[in-house]
This record gives structure tokens, C-alpha cells and sequence, in this order.
């Protein structure tokens, strides 16, 4: 039987390897042809910015449940400042500032954010998995997030990938993997509430979103942008 | 945790009853427009005090603000309120003026790109020029008070008419606000198509779109419609004002006449189907049975008429059976035996006027007889044991007599011709067998000497046949089978195996103490007491094929008393008549010798003449 477990090893790492040579290789049309190579960073800037905006619409949903839950009183949003462990990073604040920021600086800043909600997610989805407060959808709608974002932020380093080796932007780009663990602290340092994490993730979703289109716009050139 | 909810929601109510009385605010100021709501169309009788109306961004690139004075007159000039509004950052900024008042619109601080910052919380406070007051405070982030602007450019086209021309389609088409940049993707859109009759309260929605185009089915052709469209951001609440109006008529096409004739025609088709169904089924009605319902098959027999079965006779059913070799009818009346019974009337009746019973017993008709010497066994013949000379008596004098005894078969000197001698009746092929034979009779009538009438059951009766001597005829035919079965049963019992009626014949007339006889014979007794116990056993055909018919052994009876033995007679004579006449007291043929059967020890007189097995076992040697 050790030999056929030998066998089936070496059968899976063969696959795996094909795998990833295929997904390292990619395009369709022949190398060498920018045409082809922009249709396929198109594609794949397309499939990534649909991914943001059902991650966006997620969050809002869940918002939207805990507002109903909390009732937060009238403009507690706004008395209450709210400072958001991803408020140390330096995002655009508006389309103008986005368009203007260099290509390399937009996408590290998605990727910044992406990587910084990594582990705030999971840690909503398990605090809120053992409070009675919300039915079991809602705390799959978190666990849900948690996925999206990792998948997000893997297609994202893709398509840095490509456009690195498409030469659209330079490899200043470092990987993030090595990124610093931004723990979620409020202002008084406590860890924020599920309520906090989930209005600061809208918001921030929302960011991801624009910045990816913004820089879509950018990087393919369509009519209008 | 429920006791902690509850605390913080008791705490969050108190806080908003508190800050409603403290500042007139309205928990969400996105969802109200300066135009439609204004403080002065509420209760004017309170003092209301200044507050925020509401702030907008049409493009989420820039915003507006709009306040009202409310009750307080005196602080509608322009400039005795102001707007701060603060900006929350991380390095929290201070707090600023507005940075321009519209200049042509009353109340209203208008936020341009430069001061308008996406995701960041602002919060904006309404001020006294004149004193440190602070009467409305509201905060928002921008990308939640975005209400986008109305789309533009909304037409239809009609699609198609439905074939009865009451119901049509119609496309509806229109194109983004020009301000929202949907092109870039900062914005990204969500239409609404609103529709509904003419003068009609209740709007229809449409699911939303994301293109910028949908169809509305199923509208009304002689209804005018009013259709709108307004849009949102997508995964935000907030709806933009409506587009104009467009309105939708569609003139109803007159095709009534292709409607009409397609109904007639179907219901006549109908109709003359149902028609035709009735006719079908009322004349084929027998068929249709036989069909759906197939009768029965009843049992049938290969070459039988059922319908005989149900009125045919007995005599054609009979004949109709017996061919198909089923059941065998009563064969007794063809049956030779039985004619071998009958004996020939004419001849006896006329010739002699002697019985034949008279003379199977041995009664002495003296008269000539032609063909004596026949071939019969002399009634001297030395064979012949002297036990039975008694019978052998009375045998030759039937053979002498009897005209049917002169048709019986060759009797021999031999020890079996003694058995033939013995034949009273006319012999028959060997295959006679006793299973046909009738063995019971009726008793008819008893004779004052002592003889039984016996009636035959089912023979014919010939004419002129005596009533007795028929009624003993048949009782003697009947007694006679009584007794061969009898004579069977005991033959079996009595001998030690490998019986033979030879045998029995031999012993009974070997048998000098009479011993055996009680056993294998038994007797016949007339009701008169005192006889002599006559016994008379039955001999049985052998089959292997010697010529021996059943026959009669009337022994001469034995000198003991007759016991009474109910069941059985003694056939004395056969007279004319077919009829056996039973005479136990009938004087023996003098010729013969003396019936050893005396020997027999006297027994006590019995009426009835038959012998019972107690008296039998007495009938010891």
C-alpha cells in the first residue's frame, strides 16, 4: 500500500504543478501581443471589481442588520467618532485624489486595506457566532466577509502580478504578506465592538471598490475614462 | 446578555427623548429635502427652534447643507446663523465655517470638492452669529447622504400587441444623470421604473436595473400610462428625485372578428364530436357491451351440447356421458349375470308344471325329460360325495327337469364337474362378475310352508309371473347375492388361505361332522321352528377360467335346530317364475342320501331359520 501512497503523491503534485503553471501563464492569445494581454487584464480587473461590489453590498447588509439590532441613536454615527484601526492608512478621499495617486501607491493601498481586514473579520464572525443577539445569518454573512476579502485580496495580488509583468507598474510594489498586523483598537485602546468593526468595514469595502474601478479606468483604456 | 440589551436600549431612548428636547433634530436628515419638508409646515403654536433641514450630494463629489430658522423671526436675516462644520479625522481639524453660502439659494452652505472628503465623518453645528448657541449639531459621512440626480433621456417603444389586441409591451429606455459619474466607476447606479394608470394613486415598481433599459409587460391598450424612473446608489438607501413623467397610450386594434368565428367553430366541433360519441355508442350499444364487458366463458366439455346439460333427459344424457367414457351408467341391466337370472319363462311355464326353483331344490317331478344323458353327471355318480347327495339330488332331477339346466355347462365326473352339476341357472361366460349383480331383494311375502317371496328390485317383471313367486324370486335373487357376499366374507374367514370353492364344496361334502360348515355356511331358515337347518352356500366363479358359473349350493340342512339368522334365506326351489322359492321345510329328495349334516348337534328351534355366529360356534363338531 506504500506504494500507491507514493503514487497518489506524486499524481497530486503533478497536478499541482500543472495547476500552477497554467495559472501563471495565462492569456490565450499568444505572447507578445499587447492587444491580447490588455483584453485579459480587462477581464480579470472586471471579475475583481464585481468581487468588491458584492463584498460592498455584503457589508451594508450587515449594517444594515445591526442597526436594526442596536438602534443606535440619532447621528451616533457621527458624535461618536469612531476611528476605525484602518484610519492610519492614507487613502484618497476622493475621486479626484484617487485618479491623481500613482498607480503602484492605489493598488498598495487596496491591498494595505484588504490585508488589514483579514484578521478583524474572522474575529467578528466568531464574537458574533457565540452572542445569542443575531440569528445564524447574520454571523454567516461575517464569515462570509472574512472569505470574500481573502479571495479578494488574493485576486487583487494577481492582478498586480499581471500588470507588473505587463510592465503598467512598476515592482515597487512589495509583497504585503509581510504586512503589519494593524490590530482593531479604539481610541481608549479597547477592542472595538462588533458594531464599530462592521461600520468601519462598510466604509472601507466601499473604498476598495472605488479604488479598483478608478484604477481600472486607469490601467485599460476605456471610452470615457 | 438579554438584561444588557435591554439596559442599552432603555439608556439609547432616554438619550434620544433627551436630545429631542433639547436639539429638534431628525435621526436621519438624508431622507429629508429642503422643498418638501420645512418647520413651518408643523404645529407653528410651539417655538421651533432652528435646525438643519437636511444636507445632499448629488454626485458624491461635492454636498449641500440646508437649515431653517423656524419659529424664531428674528434670526431668518441672513448671517445671524452660521455653519461650522468639523471634519473627522484622525488629527481632529477645528472647527470651520461653512465655506460658501449659496449665494442664491436662501440657507444653504454649499461643500465643494475641496472641502468635501469621501468616508470621512462630518459633522456640521448651526450657530448664533451673535451668541455662543448652538442649536442644531449634525453629523454624517458623505457617501450616505448621496441622492443621485434623476435619469435622463426616459422613452418607450412599443414591443408587441397581444392577438386579442387588449394587451401590450412596451421598452422602456433612458440614460444615466449626466452628473454621476458612472463612466469612470466612482458612481454605479441602481434604476427604479415607476408606472401607473393615468389617474391612478398607487405607483407599480419594477425590480431594479442595472442597465439603462426595461420592458413593462402587460398594459392595457385603451389605458393611458404614466411611467418615472429615479436611481440610487447601489448597496445604499438613498433614492434621487424622479425623472418627468412620460405617458403611454396604446390605441386597442378592433379584431373581434377574428375572435368570433374560432369560437363558434370550436364549439360546433365540439358539440357534433359529442353527437357523434352518442350516436356511436347507442347503436353499437350490444358490441360495445360484448367489449368492455365479454361475457363468461362457461365451462364447455369436447362434444357436449351445454344446452342438453340444461333440458336434455336422462335416458339422451345417459348416452351422451357414457360416450365420453366419464361415468359408467348402471351397467347391471345389461349386465349378463343379471340375464343369466332370467331365466327363460316360456319354456319353464309351459313345458312343465314344476318350478324351477322345485327343481334346483330337488323336488321329484317325475316325467320324462328328453336328452337325459346330455352329458351331465348322473346323480349316481360315485364322485360325488355323499354329503351332498342330497343336492346332488336335487340337481339331477333339475338337470332332468329343467330345460335351462339342460343349457348349462359340461359337467364332468371331475371334481370341479361336481360343481357343475350344481348349476341351476344357465351358465354364462366366465368374465361374469359379481360386482354388477344386484345383491339385495326385497322380501316380499312369506309363504305359509315357510318359503320367503323375494321381488326382484329392478328386473322386468314378465307377464302372468306369479306375485309370490316373483316377490320370491327376487327375494331369493336378493337373498342369494346376500348370501354369496356372505358366503365371500365367510369363505375368507372360515378357510385357512388359498380357499377355493372347490374346496369349500369338497369340505362341505367331505366333511362327515359337518364342522366347517357352520363356518363357511350358513343357513336360510323358513320361520317355521323345528326345521332343519338347511344351509346353501354360494359358490363364486374362479377366474382363471374355468367354466364355473356362480351357482347355488343348496346343501341338504343339517339335522340341528336352525338358529335365527334374519338376513338370509334358504333358496329351496327356483319355479317358473324367476323367483327363488325358499322352503326350508321342504321334504328332501328321498333319493338322496341322507344329509349328513344331521350330525349336526340339535340346537334350539329359532322362528326366523338363520344362523347366528353364537349359534354357529354351538354348531361345534
Amino acid at each position: 500500500m506504500s506504494r500507491n501512497q507514493k503514487q497518489a503523491v506524486l499524481f497530486v503534485a503533478l497536478l499541482c504543478l500543472d495547476l500552477r503553471t497554467h495559472v501563471g501563464s495565462a492569456p490565450i492569445c499568444p505572447h507578445g501581443h499587447t492587444g491580447c494581454h490588455i483584453l485579459s487584464l480587462a477581464d480579470l480587473f472586471d471579475r475583481v471589481i464585481q468581487h468588491s461590489a458584492r463584498l460592498h453590498g455584503l457589508s451594508s447588509d450587515l449594517h444594515s442588520e445591526f442597526e436594526h439590532f442596536f438602534l443606535p441613536s440619532k447621528n451616533h454615527i457621527g458624535r461618536v467618532y469612531r476611528k476605525c484601526h484602518t484610519s492610519s492608512i492614507l487613502t484618497p478621499n476622493g475621486k479626484e485624489n484617487a485618479q491623481k495617486l500613482a498607480r503602484e501607491e492605489l493598488t498598495e493601498v487596496i491591498l494595505k486595506l484588504l490585508t488589514a481586514w483579514r484578521d478583524p473579520l474572522s474575529q467578528l464572525h466568531q464574537s458574533m457566532a457565540h452572542q445569542q443577539d443575531f440569528n445564524s445569518f447574520s454571523s454567516n454573512k461575517a464569515l462570509e466577509l472574512s472569505d470574500m476579502v481573502h479571495e479578494l485580496r488574493k485576486g487583487v495580488e494577481k492582478v498586480t502580478e499581471k500588470m507588473q509583468l505587463l510592465g503598467m507598474i512598476s515592482n515597487s510594489v512589495n509583497g504585503l504578506s509581510s504586512s503589519e498586523a494593524l490590530l482593531p483598537a479604539s481610541e481608549s485602546g479597547e477592542a472595538m465592538s462588533d458594531y464599530e468593526l462592521v461600520y468601519c468595514f462598510r466604509r472601507d469595502s466601499d473604498k476598495v471598490q472605488n479604488y479598483l474601478k478608478i484604477l481600472k479606468c486607469r490601467i485599460v483604456p476605456e471610452h470615457g475614462c | 446578555m438579554e438584561l444588557r440589551t435591554s439596559l442599552s436600549l432603555l439608556c439609547v431612548l432616554l438619550c434620544m427623548l433627551g436630545n429631542q428636547a433639547i436639539t429638534p433634530h431628525r435621526d436621519r436628515p438624508e431622507d429629508y429635502t429642503p422643498a418638501t419638508h420645512t418647520p413651518e409646515d408643523y404645529t407653528p403654536d410651539t417655538p421651533v427652534l432652528p435646525h438643519f433641514t437636511g444636507c445632499r450630494s448629488r454626485e458624491q463629489e461635492t454636498f449641500r447643507c440646508w437649515w431653517s430658522a423656524g419659529t424664531f423671526s428674528n434670526l431668518s436675516e441672513p448671517g445671524a446663523l452660521v455653519v461650522f462644520f468639523q471634519m473627522k479625522n484622525t488629527p481632529l481639524s477645528d472647527w470651520q465655517e461653512c465655506p460658501e453660502y449659496t449665494a442664491t439659494v436662501e440657507n444653504e452652505c454649499y461643500f465643494s470638492k475641496t472641502f468635501t472628503h469621501i468616508w470621512t465623518s462630518y459633522c456640521v453645528q448651526l450657530r448664533a452669529t451673535a451668541q455662543n448657541i448652538t442649536y442644531d449639531e449634525f453629523c454624517f459621512t458623505v457617501e450616505n447622504i448621496v441622492h443621485p440626480d434623476p435619469p435622463v433621456g426616459l422613452n418607450w417603444t412599443l414591443l408587441n400587441v397581444s392577438r386579442s389586441g387588449l394587451n401590450f409591451d412596451i421598452l422602456v429606455r433612458w440614460a444615466p444623470p449626466p452628473s454621476a459619474d458612472v463612466h469612470t466607476g466612482w458612481m454605479s447606479l441602481k434604476y427604479e421604473v415607476q408606472y401607473r394608470q393615468r389617474n391612478a394613486s398607487h405607483w407599480d415598481k419594477l425590480d431594479l436595473e442595472s442597465g439603462t433599459q426595461q420592458s413593462i409587460y402587460g398594459l392595457q391598450t385603451d389605458k393611458e400610462y404614466e411611467v418615472r424612473i429615479h436611481c440610487k446608489m447601489s448597496a445604499f438607501h438613498n433614492f434621487g428625485e424622479f425623472s418627468d413623467s412620460i405617458f403611454v397610450h396604446v390605441a386597442p386594434i378592433p379584431s373581434k372578428e377574428s375572435v368570433f368565428p374560432t369560437m363558434v367553430l370550436l364549439v360546433s366541433g365540439v358539440v357534433g364530436l359529442l353527437i357523434l360519441l352518442m350516436l356511436v355508442i347507442f347503436s353499437q350499444q350490444q358490441r360495445l357491451m360484448v367489449i368492455l364487458l365479454p361475457p363468461v366463458p362457461a365451462p364447455k366439455i369436447k362434444g357436449i351440447d351445454p344446452e342438453l346439460l340444461k333440458k336434455g333427459k336422462m335416458d339422451q344424457l345417459n348416452s351422451l356421458l357414457s360416450s365420453q367414457h366419464m361415468y359408467n351408467q348402471d351397467t347391471y341391466r345389461e349386465d349378463p349375470w343379471v340375464e343369466f337370472i332370467q331365466l327363460d319363462l316360456d319354456d319353464a311355464g309351459e313345458k312343465s308344471g314344476s318350478s324351477d326353483t322345485q327343481r334346483l331344490l330337488g323336488f321329484t317331478r317325475p316325467g320324462p325329460k328328453g336328452d337325459d344323458d346330455s352329458g351331465r353327471a348322473s346323480c349316481y355318480d360315485p364322485d360325488l360325495l355323499p354329503d351332498a347327495e342330497g343336492l346332488l339330488a336335487a340337481h339331477c332331477e333339475m338337470e332332468e327337469h329343467h330345460p335351462l339346466v339342460s343349457e348349462s355347462g359340461p359337467s364332468t365326473p371331475s371334481p370341479e364337474a361336481t360343481d357343475a352339476p350344481f348349476l341351476p341357472f344357465r351358465t354364462q361366460p366366465v368374465g361374469q362378475s359379481w360386482i354388477n349383480m344386484d345383491f339385495y331383494a326385497q322380501v316380499s311375502d312369506v309363504t305359509p310352508a315357510g318359503g320367503v317371496v323375494l321381488s326382484p328390485g329392478q328386473q322386468s317383471e314378465t307377464p302372468g309371473m306369479n306375485p309370490d313367486e316373483k316377490k320370491k324370486k327376487g327375494e331369493d335373487a336378493g337373498d342369494e347375492e346376500v348370501e354369496k357376499e356372505k358366503k365371500l366374507q365367510l369363505l375368507v374367514v372360515g378357510s385357512d388361505g388359498g380357499y377355493s370353492p372347490e374346496v369349500v364344496a369338497r369340505q362341505v361334502e367331505s366333511s362327515a361332522p359337518y364342522s366347517p360348515a357352520p363356518e363357511n355356511a350358513y343357513h336360510a331358515l323358513p320361520p317355521e321352528p323345528g326345521e332343519e337347518p338347511q344351509t346353501w352356500s354360494v359358490g363364486y366363479l374362479v377366474p382363471d377360467g374355468e367354466a364355473q358359473a356362480p351357482y347355488f349350493l343348496p346343501e341338504a340342512p343339517p339335522a340341528s335346530v336352525l338358529p335365527p339368522v334374519s338376513d338370509y334365506t334358504v333358496v329351496q326351489e327356483v319355479d317358473g317364475q324367476h323367483s327363488l322359492l325358499l322352503n326350508p321345510s321342504a321334504p328332501q329328495s328321498p333319493a338322496c342320501p341322507p344329509n349328513p349334516t344331521k350330525h349336526l348337534p340339535s340346537m334350539p328351534a329359532v322362528p326366523m331359520g338363520y344362523l347366528t355366529p353364537e349359534l354357529l360356534e354351538n354348531l361345534s363338531p
